[in-house]
């Protein structure tokens, strides 16, 4: 059994809910056709499930090395790196001017999900400099996007992104890294960043950082940020490549992803340090957020792929576990034992795990459509409806993908039991490793800030309006499905309490409890976001149901016995059935929870204000 | 080099195989299909050889309009064109029915050597090497684990019990490839490979087409049926020595239900 994403699910999301065949029909992605889709699919699956995911573990219990300045990371990485970056993998979705291979966004997505199931520590290493050569493309100077581009694309070089420091980490603009001109127009670098994913390794000859510093006299704060190209080895005056006085200070032990190599970088300790600026002076937070949407879906994912390869384990693992008898024969020490998915607590979390899942692929792959949508709109109008959809969904993304993944993480160790927790088996180095994905690329708790405090206000509300438009024009549908009705009122009610519980955060905004709304931002974004996979998962639910009718009625299955002959005997129909099921189970289980998440948030509870510092523990 | 690389699709080795009510095939819907991972093995090698002599390498396969892209998967590798032999008439042939048919697409081509499986992951016959062979009247160098030529001759190695025996052939010859996935490390496809390949030529013929009698290698032709398949038995769930034994006690006991009961000691 494959074990790190269920392949069918995923062409489900891609051809049957979102319709991506028909991106074939626009200009941009003629060249394409659903069967190249599935050939990169399936090529993306066997690259990860033969080359990344064998070195996964190895990469865990090795971890990268930092020895006099140079990091060497666990050496099992080396190979696959090659065959990824030889593959063309690293610029996949983007145009071929620039050396990509002009995928849409959303299939290079679905291809992701499995090298990032597989090793996310080492997808790290090309996924950053995928970003910054992103970076590079849209705000380098010609000159800049010459000399460096198609180096980072191919993945010959590495590239990072430099903005936190030991002073500026979610208060990014509290930033201490100097910038001085020099004559030629190019500036002097000076100061240190830690954190810095890839930031020193040996996968790569040169590294491209680009990093954020204020040039010298430019205002306090954000305000005065810009961003510079700063590469590990720079070219000089004849073309050579000389070193650039970028060095590593070290790495850091961390709990999870030990084969990414997480630095400490001191840029110009001895003065020699250029860097190119990127952009207009000042604009470098502007042109970091440009870049933001996609390395916060990329964190999405990684949640995601946690999740879909722990449940897949898990899965496996409940159907070869022999432990227990059957429930209506608990007494009986005689009694024949059973795999452990016969026992209802197993299937019940396994359904958590499912569920959870697929409503998080839906979510990610569904906001990279809209990226594709923006990409090739046909009006100024519908570039900005997908790009306002884009906008809302990435820190739910971010932050439901990095927390639901999380927690399925936790619920595949449960299903392990007492062997989940012992290193003999890899659930426990999936909850390592995925634990990170809510503390960088900003926190989850800037993400319900960047939601509550920037999105929802934007444009007087639209963005929501819009979303909520587009979800019920598709409810509007579904609500013809009289076997989903019961389903679709529990979603209607936690869709209610949604929209009340905005309207609250809204008002509150404007008085002088404006602080509710702040202290309220994550628990809203989690209503949020479950409100979303509901929607999505109801919407699964009905296309499944469709086919599923179809299959029955294919078999001439007219009752509940034929029904169920056909569910044991016919694998399609089974996929459909456990689609719907996903449906049941989290919109019964999570979105009846809606309407009390939905008063914890109105009932303006302040405690967590009001009580004074020493009243959380006398210590 | 005129290489031509004969490729079957087979059911995904991770796919769950189920018996079809007649008992005597598979249920086909639902399954994922693969290039039989032997067959992989001989795109390589072919692709090995053709960097390093130069020429072409033609894709040779029969079946249903699926196999098509099976073929493409191939030509994403770096194959450089394929021939698709697909005709009813075909459905419930033989083996030798189907070797018939691929040997007569193969001599259209007239290759200078034929590469394919030893043998194919789903009914395990190893007979269609051979048979095309035998059909082409070519030398046939069996479970090859190495390849070489220079154009004239063809050396392999293959492994013998306790060794390895080296076989030369003049070309034209048939080799069929034996070893695993490490020995030889089939290349995955690029996506520039796969943009390439939906533009490389790929002929679908019938068996008229080839100037072959449906008679000669349809199902009526078969000297081969299949009267029954049976799923392996379940497996059994494993054991775990322990019974309060110290280590050396386990090592007994393990010793002991190795060779009296499971009689491989």
């Amino acid at each position: 059994m494959k074990r790190l994403v269920d392949e069918r699910d995923v062409k489900f999301v891609l051809y049957e809910q979102l319709r991506v065949d028909r991106l074939c029909d626009h200009p941009r992605y003629a060249d394409f056709s659903p069967e190249m889709f599935d050939m990169a699919i399936e090529q993306a699956e066997k690259l990860a499930d033969n080359e990344f995911y064998p070195a996964n573990k190895i990469g865990d219990r090795e971890g990268c090395r930092f020895d006099n300045g140079q990091v060497h990371v666990p050496a099992a990485f080396h190979q696959p790196y090659r065959k990824y970056c030889e593959g063309g993998w690293l610029a996949m979705c983007d145009a071929p001017e620039v050396g990509g291979q002009g995928f849409p966004v959303v299939v290079a997505n679905a291809c992701i999900e499995f090298f990032a199931a597989a090793n996310w520590a080492l997808l790290m290493y090309p996924g950053l400099t995928h970003g910054a050569a992103r970076l590079l493309e849209r705000h380098g100077s010609e000159e800049l996007r010459e000399l460096y581009l198609s180096q980072m694309y191919s993945g010959q070089w590495g590239g990072t992104m430099c903005l936190t420091e030991a002073g500026a980490g979610s208060d990014v603009g509290n930033l201490r890294t100097k910038a001085a001109r020099r004559p030629d127009g190019s500036f002097n670098i000076e100061g240190q960043k830690i954190f810095i994913s890839s930031g020193m390794h040996d996968l790569t000859e040169n590294i491209i950082h680009m990093v954020l510093a204020r040039i010298e006299g430019a205002p306090k704060g954000t305000r005065g940020i810009s961003i510079f190209l700063v590469p590990r080895l720079r070219y000089d005056e004849q073309g050579q490549l000389v070193d650039n006085d970028v060095n590593c200070g070290g790495i850091e032990h961390k709990m999870g992803i030990h084969g990414s190599a997480t630095c400490v970088l001191n840029f110009g300790e001895n003065g020699r340090c250029i860097g190119y600026l990127l952009g207009k002076e000042n604009s470098g937070m502007r042109i970091m957020f440009d870049m933001m949407n996609e390395a916060r879906l990329f964190v999405g994912m990684q949640g995601l792929a946690h999740a879909s390869t722990a449940y897949l384990h898990a899965l496996q693992y409940a159907k070869d576990r022999v432990q227990g008898s059957p429930i209506e024969s608990l007494k009986d020490p005689n009694a024949k034992r059973v795999a452990i998915i016969e026992h209802p607590d197993v299937r019940r979390m396994l359904m958590f795990m499912k569920s959870g899942t697929e409503g998080l692929r839906a979510m990610m792959h569904l906001t990279a459509y809209c990226l594709d949508r923006v990409r090739i709109a046909q009006s100024d109008e519908e570039r900005e409806l997908f790009q306002d959809y884009v906008d809302l969904l990435i820190p739910i993304c971010k932050s439901m993908g990095s927390d639901l993944g999380f927690r399925v993480c936790e619920t595949a160790i449960q299903v392990y039991g007492g062997y989940g927790f012992t290193s003999e088996y890899p659930v426990e180095q999936f909850l390592r490793d995925c634990k990170i994905a809510s503390l960088y690329e900003g926190t989850n708790g800037i993400q319900a800030l960047d939601l509550v405090g920037r999105k929802i206000a934007m444009k007087r509300g639209r963005l929501f309006k819009n979303v909520f438009k587009a979800s019920n024009e598709i409810l509007v549908k579904i609500k013809a499905n009289y076997r989903l009705r019961d389903l679709i009122r529990i979603y209607e009610e936690a869709q209610e309490s949604l929209i009340q519980a905005t309207k609250f955060l809204g008002l509150k905004s404007m008085t002088d409890e404006f602080h509710v709304p702040i202290l309220c931002a994550k628990p809203y974004l989690d209503l949020f976001g479950e409100v979303v996979i509901g929607f999505l998962l109801l919407w699964q639910a009905h296309i499944a149901d469709r086919r599923l009718q179809e299959i029955y009625k294919d078999h001439n299955a007219k009752d509940a016995e034929a029904c169920g002959q056909v569910l044991k005997s016919n694998r399609s129909a089974a996929f459909y059935r456990g689609k719907v099921a996903s449906a049941e189970f989290f919109i019964n289980q999570t979105l009846t929870q809606a309407a009390g998440k939905a008063r914890a948030i109105m009932n303006n509870d302040k405690s967590a204000l009001e009580i004074p510092d020493d009243g959380f523990a006398l210590v | 080099m005129n290489i031509v690389v004969l490729l079957k699709q087979t059911p995904d080795t991770e796919s769950v195989i189920r018996i079809a009510g007649d008992g005597q095939s598979i249920v086909t819907a639902d399954l994922k299909w693969i290039i039989n991972p032997y067959d992989e093995f001989a795109v390589e090698a072919a692709l090995r050889l053709k960097e390093k002599h130069g020429g072409t390498v033609t894709l040779v396969s029969w079946g249903p309009r699926r196999v098509v892209e099976s073929i493409r998967t191939a030509l994403a590798m770096g194959a450089d064109s394929g021939v698709l032999i697909d005709d009813p008439a075909l459905t419930g042939s033989d083996g030798l029915g189907a070797a018939k048919a691929l040997a007569a697409a193969v001599q259209e081509i007239a290759p200078d050597i034929v590469l394919c499986g030893s043998r194919a992951v789903d009914y395990d016959l190893a007979e269609r090497g051979p048979m095309v062979a035998e059909l082409l009247g070519y030398p046939h160098l069996g479970l090859a684990v190495a390849l070489d030529s220079d154009g004239s001759v063809v050396t392999i190695e293959r492994p013998i019990e306790g060794g390895k025996v080296s076989l030369a052939a003049d070309l034209p010859a048939l080799v069929t490839m034996g070893g695993s996935h490490a020995v030889w490390n089939p290349r995955y496809a690029s996506l520039p490979g796969i943009m390439k390949a939906k533009k490389k030529p790929l002929a679908v013929k019938t068996l008229a087409d080839l100037g072959v009698d449906a008679g000669d290698c349809g199902p009526d032709a078969a000297k081969i049926r299949i009267t029954a398949l049976e799923p392996p038995p379940e497996r059994a769930p494993g054991r775990i020595i322990d019974g309060g034994l110290d280590l050396d006690g386990k090592a007994k006991a393990l010793a002991r239900a190795l060779r009296e009961e499971a009689k491989v000691l």
